[in-house]
């Protein structure tokens, strides 16, 4: 389906809440292996939203994500045009059409059919037959990834760090991967002694979150999120709940990892880091990628008069 | 006076060996309490953990719309009411009170820890759920092994609280026509006509098993406490 050097796919994702407020509306977007990504943009655009759409804590209203090939969304019928023609729904329109316009070719009339359907969501996924149902099963089932698994790949940093508060430093670094029997005890504590050596913390082993500050339960989350060996970590804003003279050290941490090739995908306010770490920078607002460059193109010459006005404000 | 006092005593608790009857009765309220609180743990729990799984993921409705009626019947009505129908109605066909006493009172003890427990899952921040979700375990071992915990220390002393109400509510089990400590009492005071020592010395026992209890959990909340330094 798609090439190995896609690591994510995301295909035509909205996202409503409770049906109202439209949070995304219509995202593409694919990310490569060893990519750095990051994601900047006013309050409320949607940028959090996005990534959290990407390991599934937020359920997308609309669209597909695959991921490594694997889908962990259900089949979005409006994107696979095998689907749409097995509709009951294309059917009628089909036969309606040819009627009224006998000259016109096969694949036009297509093309037409599937516009208007996609245009007025007119598919009703009950009530399609069974050769759509079956061919939405057929896709899903050949491309589906449980998204527990899906989840182990993809770490995980939050603005708040949630570490689990009745859990020692190393007991949260270990749990999830002995509990998930990926490792056993003794190579989970090796692995978390290694981890914690790295960021200098491993003194704090035994101590509880909450004799942490705060930028060191943010490298511990970091820690937590890398003992799973993911291949790509997503950052929900990983700096903006701490101290000023705490944010540094996060920072620092995020760059050697993404110097050390980890794919990342990093929503954030810190525009230095934007301009130093990533090589794509995407601006989500309104619900939309409104621009995506290279940082050097992303903040010298901006096209967007959305991202200018944006840029013009935090820079 | 003291004649008086001394004799008191005696025709209370060593006269026809009346002292066995507290004893046996101080087993049956022991016995009671101890089995519907564990009863009613079980039942909590599982209560409050449809209902919140309910909330989160809009699953098992019907499950969630039945421990819905159950929290409503019991707390809405009298345990004693509760009690009644059980062992009139609902086991019609047993005359173990005891046994009866057990289920009834864990029964009404499941609905008030259910509300407790589910309140104390909810105060724990939603982040929790999403760090443990987002490290791949399932929704279960989440529940189980990162929000649970924190529910339960949380809601520890409220749950303390039930246990002791608990304790005492079991008084009302004489209903059943069960000897219970506060119905030896009352069968003691049948024969010897002084009211004195057997209200006040079961008074004192209760007393001082409420007392031992909350030590207990006293010393459960500060063991469980040691991750908040």
């Amino acid at each position: 389906m798609t090439d190995n050097k896609v690591i994510i796919d995301v295909k035509g994702l909205y996202k409503t809440f409770d049906g109202k407020k439209m949070i995304l509306q219509g995202i593409n977007c694919q990310i490569n292996k060893g990519e750095k990504i990051v994601i900047i943009g006013p309050s409320g655009g949607g940028k959090s939203t996005f990534l959290r759409c990407l390991n599934l804590l937020e359920k997308p209203t609309y669209g597909e994500i695959w991921v490594n090939g694997k889908l962990i969304t259900p089949v979005d019928p409006y994107l696979h045009f095998d689907v749409i023609k097995a509709s009951l729904t294309y059917g009628k329109m089909f036969e309606k059409k040819r009627a009224e316009n006998p000259i016109i070719s096969d694949e036009d009339l297509s093309n037409e059919i599937i516009a208007e359907i996609k245009e007025n969501d007119l598919l009703n996924e009950k009530r399609e037959g069974r050769a759509f149902k079956d061919l939405v099963k057929d896709i899903y089932l050949n491309n589906y990834i449980q998204i527990d698994l899906a989840r182990q790949k993809m770490g995980m940093v939050f603005q708040h760090f949630n570490l689990f508060p009745h859990m020692t430093v190393k007991e949260n670094i270990t749990f999830a991967p002995v509990s998930l029997k990926l490792k056993t005890p003794e190579e989970a504590a090796k692995r978390a002694d290694e981890l914690l050596e790295r960021v200098g913390l491993l003194e704090k082993a035994d101590a509880y979150p909450s004799q942490l500050s705060g930028g060191q339960k943010q490298r511990i989350a970091i820690v937590r999120a890398l003992a799973m060996d993911p291949e790509v970590m997503l950052f929900d804003e990983p700096t903006s709940a701490l101290d000023p003279e705490m944010v540094g050290e996060v920072l620092d941490l995020i760059k050697q990892l993404a110097s050390e090739g980890m794919t990342m995908i990093v929503v954030t306010h810190e525009m230095g880091f934007a301009r130093e770490v990533a090589e794509r920078v995407l601006f989500i607002s309104e619900g939309l990628i409104l621009e995506e460059a290279p940082p050097e193109q992303f903040f010298n010459s901006p096209k967007n008069p959305r991202l200018v006005q944006f840029l013009q404000k935090v820079l | 006076m003291f004649d008086k006092i001394i004799d008191g005593f005696v025709k209370t608790f060593i006269a026809e060996d009346r002292y066995k009857m507290f004893l046996n009765g101080f087993w049956n309220t022991i016995q009671i309490a101890f089995v519907a609180t564990i009863i009613g743990v079980i039942i909590g729990a599982i209560v409050a953990i449809i209902r919140v799984f309910h909330k989160q993921t809009g699953k098992l409705v019907i499950l969630d719309k039945i421990c819905e009626i159950y929290t409503t019947v019991i707390r809405g009505t009298p345990v004693v009411v509760q009690l009644l129908i059980t062992y009139n109605i609902i086991f019609v066909w047993s005359t173990q009170a005891v046994l009866i006493g057990m289920i009834g009172f864990g029964l009404n003890s499941g609905a008030y820890v259910a509300e407790i427990m589910r309140g104390g899952i909810n105060a724990v921040d939603i982040g929790q759920t999403e760090a443990g979700r987002s490290l791949g375990l399932s929704s279960f071992t989440t529940m189980k092994s990162i929000v649970l915990p924190q529910a339960i220390k949380n809601v520890l002393p409220a749950i303390g609280n039930e246990f002791i109400s608990l304790l005492k509510e079991t008084s009302i089990i004489g209903f059943l026509g069960v000897i219970d400590l506060t119905k030896a009492a009352e069968r003691v005071i049948s024969r010897t006509m002084n009211v004195y020592f057997p209200y006040i010395s079961i008074a004192l026992v209760y007393l001082a098993v409420v007392y031992g209890l909350s030590y207990l959990l006293k010393l459960l909340e500060r063991r469980l406490a040691k991750s908040d330094r």
